[in-house]
């Protein structure tokens, strides 16, 4: 089976290309300007150095988040239409699952963190398991107050993953029992083994309910002087 | 040569899709969130980038199957590359050259402005240039000297708010909802234009708009109205008020013909659905022995067909766009 994987979700931009779960070719660029630029010249190179046409895919993964919306969109967009295109199946990935699948090692309760802007974090915990994670509980968006009142509560020894990074400095500071680790962004070659399963038992959702996971409204600023104004003649 | 195009439109708050051969539209398709943003008064970018995501897919499987047109017999894809709001931009570009792309077919982005001087074509093929062309909507004023296809030169734009724009504070002013357009065309219907005189701004800058000025007479003469108790009726005062704004536009769209020898006159954006502005433009050129060529009213507003029809004329040059290209939401005609 031959699979393209996309994510676009955070700074770091990637595609990867995998056959019979084998990785045959991956790109990856870190750029804060956006990936569109990006996106379909990475997909390009990626099918040069692997010798594939669009017809020899079987089926695309791509991270729809939590992350930067902008980015996201890019990532959907685009797989939305290879997939249509081609006519092969789209299976959604979760930036947060990638994050904490790469770094599963060890016994610590894994906390996967994504920087989702204006002074908030999208986070997740994650328990290890031979050859693998398992989510403990849903995505959330927090301040970083509330991410560091989190870890405190948490029994376990922590690992934080992520963009930890994009943390205020030092509020990690006095938490023994966390340690920080990484990878700091998820990347197309680890949504290729964490979609495996669903790929293996042909698990493919309606085109349609793949979207962005936002987490959160939009941002409106409802002017509602254009909405009811005030008629200078009167209710009518 | 009449290729066969796959066209993209999300500049704004249309999802649009088109499939055109030549300049023949074999389907234009569209999903449009003005109730959306109605909700909240103006376009909402983040809306709107939202929006064009979850209807894209389904809006492109739609337009090909209302052309019956088998994606295998494409010859390109298109998408509007800008001016517009880089998040919704951003969609239908990407959705575009991701599909190119799959099928190995030429992309070619296309300047949404552009896209508006290419409209008339679609219905009147043997439109073509010198002309001058204004464009009036929500986002932009401007009228453009077409001397060839490619060759575009600015005559005027706008000093502060677009003609829609104006036309939104206005019907706010007198007290109707949003979008402003079609709520003043509706409320004026039976009015007496010639009721109050509001002032035309900028009469020495020939090629030139202005509507802030007008908002601040229309509120002041509310006002007085009002407080003396004779009020004119809304019909004839919403009248009044969209005579200013179309005179104006009339009025700099005459000069730039006059001013450049264009004997055709163009026009595009969805200002020119307003059905006041279209009478007045044909009895003026009629007047100057001008040829007006007008898009229907669904090709004014935004329309995918128009940005393929557009990017024939760069397919025939050879002008295809990078797989790295990007958008442009700050792009400018010229
Ligand atoms: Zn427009």
């Amino acid at each position: 089976m031959k699979v393209l994987a996309i994510d676009s979700a955070t700074p770091a931009a990637s595609v990867a290309l995998s056959d019979e779960r084998r990785l045959v070719a991956s790109t990856l660029r870190v750029d804060r300007r956006g990936h569109s630029a990006f996106m379909v010249s990475a997909i390009d190179f990626c099918f040069d150095q692997a010798g594939w046409v669009p017809e020899d895919l079987d089926a695309i993964v791509v991270d729809v988040g939590p992350g930067l919306y902008t980015g996201l969109r890019v990532g959907v967009a685009t797989a939305q239409a290879l997939a249509a295109a081609i006519g092969i199946p789209l299976v959604p990935a979760v930036s947060l699952d990638a994050i904490a699948y790469r770094a599963a090692t060890g016994h610590r309760h894994i906390w996967s963190v994504v920087d989702v802007r204006r002074g908030e974090v999208a986070v997740a915990a994650y328990r290890p398991v031979p050859g693998g994670v398992v989510k403990d509980g849903p995505a959330q968006v927090v301040t970083p107050d509330v991410f560091r009142a989190m870890l405190e509560s948490d029994p376990d020894d922590v690992l934080a993953v992520g963009d930890v990074q994009a943390l205020p400095d030092g509020l990690l500071r006095g938490l023994h029992r966390v340690k920080v680790g990484r990878p700091r962004y998820p990347s197309a070659d680890v949504l290729l083994e964490v979609a495996a399963g669903a790929l293996d038992k042909g698990e493919y959702p309606h085109p349609d309910e793949i979207r962005p996971m936002y987490l959160r409204e939009p941002d409106v600023t409802i002017n509602w002087s254009t909405i009811r104004p005030e008629s200078p003649w009167g209710a009518s | 040569m009449n290729p066969t195009i796959l066209a993209f439109e999300t500049s704004c708050d249309e999802t649009a899709v088109a499939v055109v051969r030549g300049r023949e539209i074999l389907s234009s398709v569209l999903s449009s969130q003005v109730d959306l943003h109605a909700r909240f008064g103006g376009v909402v970018p983040e809306v709107a980038a939202r929006a064009h995501t979850e209807s894209i897919r389904s809006l492109t499987h739609k337009a090909l199957v209302e052309a019956r047109v088998h994606p295998d017999d494409l010859d390109a894809v298109a998408a509007t590359e800008g001016p517009g709001l880089v998040g919704a931009l951003l969609v239908g570009h990407e959705f575009g050259k991701a599909t190119a792309w799959a099928r190995r077919l030429p992309f070619v982005g296309v300047d949404h402005m552009e896209g508006h001087l290419f409209s008339p074509i679609l219905e009147h093929p043997d439109y073509a240039p010198p002309a001058v062309v204004v464009l009036v909507s929500g986002g932009h004023s401007q009228l453009v000297h077409v001397e060839e296809w490619g060759r575009y030169r600015v005559l005027g734009a706008t000093i502060d708010d677009a003609a829609g724009e104006a036309f939104d504070k206005l019907a706010r002013a007198m007290g109707l909802g949003y979008p402003g357009g079609p709520a003043i065309d509706e409320a004026s219907e039976g009015g007496d234009p010639s009721t109050i005189r509001f002032p035309r701004a900028l009469p020495d800058r020939r090629h030139d708009f202005s509507f802030s000025g007008l908002k601040t007479s229309v509120t002041t003469f509310i006002d007085k109205a009002k407080a003396s108790g004779d009020l004119p009726p809304l019909a004839d005062v919403a009248a009044s008020v969209q005579e200013a704004i179309v005179d104006v536009i009339v009025d700099k769209t005459i000069n730039a013909a006059r001013d450049t020898g264009a004997r055709i006159v163009g026009g595009g954006g969805g200002v020119l659905a307003n059905r006041r502005l279209r009478a007045r433009l044909a009895e003026a050129c009629d007047a100057e022995g001008l040829r007006l060529v007008l898009p229907s009213p669904a090709l004014c507003t935004d329309n995918a067909a128009m940005i393929g029809a557009a990017a024939v004329h760069w397919l025939e040059k050879g002008a295809i766009t990078a797989w790295e290209s990007t958008v442009d939401a700050g792009r400018r005609l010229g």
